[in-house]
């Protein structure tokens, strides 16, 4: 099966120069921890997630936080959160994003959720534009009810 | 590509009851009815527009405006049929559409259409800039419904110029002040929503030649192409060179639903224009399409085979003028 035909055709994403603010409350709304940017012609330029987010508030406990050695104080996270709100989103995001082509197999976008540890991926298209994007939570749907491995010969 | 633009989409949610009983009588407080049958779907002009198209292979892109727990069912329910959603989320709910389907009337309902959230400022900014980039790569845009509150009545205008810049053909199907307001942006064209009153500023528009005369003012106007409802099962077409008539052969005991009717028209025509066919076929098409919707339990037409079935009862009269 082909990427293009287990995406999903949502298009939510947020500019390079949308604040940090706004793209909180995109993500909350949508329910998308991660999401595209793009640029002012309107190809994709990077992606930006919660933990991108996080590290941007707090960079010198966010290599910390796999361990459950410090917890951050919420009141300082809360304070740095405020100042980088009005920061754009091209700050933070991650350039040079892992993307889907709509032609790519099944299994090469499985590899990528496994070995990237990512949730969902964007597909853009040769042009660079947005088309839709991947979730491991589709593929894992898919395969948990046969359909994927039915097409396979 | 085509955009269709949904500013204030809806769940429309249908019920069918056994009996109503309508109206309450004196002394009755209230009166539940049962629904054996009800169903939700994602709703609003523009929104119907491409989950036809999307049955028929053909893919567009919706726009507009989604809010809270609503929102979310009205995406899922776009995205399952096929269609690309770009949408701003706002606060609030997505407004539901209840329509009540009366088993004493043969297809008709009773309604009741929520207002919808407002959509402030800031949305429709960044609305605006998502808007420019997609028409500028778009060959049809597609306006259509009701405007939520908090966007002026000139908001299509401003669309359709927007469209009109990037050479877009703009298809405007809505009503009142805004349809009004969006006719000098030159649309491509025009349907008016009636459904509120036969009437198009201060004109009526019951008669033929009373549509006829509409038509030529939204073609002075700047409208290339004037479409309006004629009756229950025809409709009219004003373009400056002829005047088109438009008929299904149906009676109306075999309608069942008219809740986006209107919608496969537009839809029906605009996938066979974009594929390059004469505007006769496609009308007939469009046309065909309504009918198999109006057939329908459903909002509208699933497949293409049922749409073709009912080619034969269309019947597309030119009339070219004295």
């Amino acid at each position: 099966m082909k990427a293009h035909e287990f995406m999903r055709k949502d298009l939510t994403s947020v500019d390079a120069e949308t604040p940090i603010s706004e793209v909180i409350y995109v993500m909350e709304q949508s329910g998308l921890s991660s999401l595209p940017v793009l640029d002012d012609e309107g190809t994709l330029v990077g992606v930006i997630s919660e933990r991108d987010i996080i590290r941007a508030a707090l960079p010198s406990y966010f290599d910390m936080l796999h361990s459950t050695a410090i917890l951050p104080n919420l009141n300082q996270l809360g304070r740095s959160l405020e100042r980088i709100s009005q920061r754009p989103a091209s700050e933070f995001m991650a350039r040079d994003p892992v993307v889907v082509r709509p032609s790519d197999e099944d299994l090469q976008v499985a590899q990528l959720f496994i070995r990237r540890r990512l949730k969902q991926i964007p597909v853009a298209n040769e042009a660079g534009y947005l088309v839709g994007v991947v979730r491991r939570i589709d593929l894992l749907n898919q395969l948990s009810r046969g359909g994927i491995l039915r097409d396979r010969r | 590509m085509i955009i269709t633009v949904t500013l204030n989409p809806a769940l429309d949610k249908t019920y069918w009851v056994d009996e109503t009983h309508l109206p309450l009588s004196v002394g009755e407080e209230d009166r539940i009815m049962r629904a054996h049958r009800s169903l939700s779907e994602p709703g609003g002009k523009g929104i119907n527009v491409s989950v036809l198209l999307a049955r028929l292979g053909m893919e567009s892109v919706a726009m507009g405006f989604l809010a809270g727990h609503t929102g979310q069912i009205v995406l899922r329910g776009i995205l399952s049929e096929g269609v690309s959603a770009n949408f701003v989320w706002i606060e609030g709910e997505t407004r539901t559409n209840a329509a009540l389907m009366l088993p004493e009337r043969q297809a008709a309902s009773l309604k009741v259409h929520e207002e919808g959230p407002t959509v402030p400022a800031r949305a429709v900014e960044i609305f605006l800039a998502k808007y420019r980039h997609a028409v500028a790569r778009a060959e049809y845009v597609v306006l259509g419904g009701r405007l939520p509150p908090g966007l002026p009545d000139d908001f299509y205008h401003q669309l359709a110029l927007i469209a009109a810049q990037h050479n877009v053909k703009t298809v405007l199907h809505t009503g009142g002040f805004p349809l009004q307001e969006a006719i000098s942006a030159g649309p491509y064209l025009v349907k008016p929503d009636i459904r509120e009153g036969a009437v198009i500023g201060d004109e009526a528009v019951s008669t033929e030649e009373e549509i006829i005369s509409a038509g030529h003012h939204a073609l002075d106007r700047g409208a290339k192409m004037f479409l309006v409802s004629h009756h229950v099962t025809g409709d009219v077409l004003v373009t400056k060179d002829a005047v088109w008539e438009l008929d299904a052969r149906v009676t109306l005991s075999e309608l069942r639903n008219l809740v986006g009717a209107d919608d496969a028209l537009v839809g029906g025509l605009l996938y066979q224009l974009k594929k390059g066919e004469d505007l006769e076929s496609a009308l007939k098409f469009g046309m065909a399409a309504a009918l198999a919707s109006s057939e329908a339990e459903e909002k509208l037409v699933r497949s293409r085979q049922a749409i073709d079935a009912e080619m034969e009862r269309i019947e597309v009269r030119k009339r070219t003028p004295r």
